[in-house]
């Protein structure tokens, strides 16, 4: 179990009363997310579906590693840093 | 001219195809060279825009700089069709299958209104570019590579703005605009482009007379459309690199599919309030599609456009001259273009991130074999 940060993106504030951060205790990347989840319910589910997948707009980045290149939420956080939650954008 | 050279061209006309100067630069749009066979004082003159130089009497010293492929078409241009029809029989005589001669040579090309390119070691184009002319990664090739590019942004806005003005500044040859959208006194904020003399006006009317204003020697095609299905193939054929400047899902899908079939760099940018995203999408090259970042895109409820959450113009800017950057590169050939990585930007806390991103093995775009060939 260590300290990692989740960003979070500017288009999913409002689901997370705001907070641009969110330093959570996990070992895997789907324990950050469910330690999130615990404090902003609805975040989650912008992120992950109800089946617990990543939603097909959102990419999570562990240390600028895409996690799907890894072991996918049960990449472990230990040793990382910044969990970053990256959701497709259009404005131009 | 004298009798046994009339003669023998009275014989290589009867072997040697000859083609309209309209015909071959559909040739050349659909993928042929023009090599324009004549001498360096002629050329500096101008020449059919992306032809290849190569003085007749040069042709067999400097033939590494042709075609390795022997069925490459190659249409071949001089100043009236004579000098073209022998090179062409030199051509020939290398190997080479495809070989036509432009008829009427480069006066009948001009007299056709058909792209013409000047060369960048003319004096006045040598003040203008003597700055990134200086840079080994540019010199005198590296301009003339620019000044034959064809480059297409489909936005003329808050990204397209400042991608397009540093695109002419730094002397690309043809600059191809798509719009629907007329000027609005509330774009101004964030596209310098625009003025308020041109309020009420298409885009890409507004759009060329800056660009032309700040660059007279460059061509700017003009397309005052919405990308659709039925016309994405056929705006993005026959340009080297396009940028999606574009503000919707719906016409980033559409210039990804588009692109990836051409085998064309696409260079990306997005926006959502002060957060940025730029990739080069670019599968011939190695790299992961749109659809192998975002298979699909989000309900409508989470990607609000620029017009309802806000944006102050730097972001888009910052982006926007940042695609131009990955133009240039992929232009010139120099440099290491943001393929296979995505950038994120945050301009509130000053924060970038270049992130790694692969092809998806389900990718229903990428997972095809890809044969075309990776344009420089």
């Amino acid at each position: 179990m260590s300290q990692v940060t989740v960003h979070i993106p500017s288009a999913l504030r409002g689901f997370a009363d705001g907070s641009s951060e969110l330093a959570v205790e996990a070992s895997s990347v789907r324990e950050a997310l469910d330690r999130i989840g615990e404090r902003h319910e609805l975040l989650l589910a912008r992120i992950l579906t109800r089946g617990g997948d990543l939603r097909p707009y959102v990419n999570i980045f562990l240390d600028e590693r895409d996690i799907r290149s890894l072991d996918g939420l049960d990449t472990p956080t230990a040793g990382a840093r910044e969990l970053m939650v990256v959701p497709s954008v259009a404005g131009g | 001219m004298d009798a046994p050279l009339e003669q023998r061209l009275e014989a290589l006309r009867g072997r040697i195809p000859e083609v309209a100067p309209t015909a071959a630069a559909d040739d050349q749009r659909q993928g042929a060279l023009v090599l324009d066979v004549r001498e360096p004082v002629e050329t500096a003159q101008g020449y059919p825009q992306r032809a290849q130089l190569l003085p007749r009497g040069m042709i067999e010293l400097q033939a590494a700089s042709l075609p390795a492929d022997r069925d490459a078409p190659i249409r071949v241009i001089c100043a009236t069709g004579v000098r073209s029809l022998l090179a062409a029989d030199t051509l020939a005589a290398m190997g080479y299958r495809d070989v036509a001669s432009i008829t009427g040579g480069f006066d009948a090309w001009r007299a056709a209104g058909l792209p013409v390119a000047r060369p960048a070691s003319t004096a006045p184009a040598r003040d203008r570019y003597q700055r990134q002319l200086m840079l080994p990664e540019v010199g005198a090739a590296g301009q003339e590579r620019l000044a034959a590019a064809r480059v297409l942004i489909v936005g003329a806005g808050g990204l397209g703005s400042p991608a397009a003005l540093y695109l002419a500044g730094a002397g690309v040859g043809t600059i191809g605009l798509v719009d629907d959208d007329r000027v609005e006194l509330s774009n101004l904020h964030r596209q310098p482009l625009h003025t308020e003399a041109g309020v009420g006006t298409p885009k890409v009317e507004s759009a060329r007379s800056a660009l032309q204003a700040r660059n007279a020697g460059i061509a700017v095609e003009t397309h005052d459309c919405r990308l659709a299905a039925g016309t994405a193939a056929a705006l993005v054929a026959g340009y080297d690199v396009v940028l999606d400047c574009s503000d919707n899902f719906a016409a980033r899908y559409l210039l990804n599919d588009a692109c990836v079939a051409a085998g064309t760099p696409l260079v990306q940018a997005a926006i959502h309030r002060f957060e940025g995203q730029l990739t080069v999408i670019h599968p011939a090259a190695g790299g992961p599609c749109y659809r192998c970042l975002y298979p699909e895109p989000p309900p409508a409820e989470l990607a609000p456009s620029c017009g309802e959450t806000g944006v102050l113009g730097v972001v888009p800017g910052h982006l926007g001259v940042l695609q131009a950057a990955e133009a240039l590169k992929l232009v010139l050939g120099i440099g290491e273009p943001l393929i296979g990585r995505l950038l994120w930007t945050d301009l509130l806390t000053t924060r970038f991130r270049r992130l790694e991103v692969k092809t998806r093995a389900d990718c229903p775009l990428c997972t095809q074999p890809r044969l075309e060939a990776i344009q420089s």
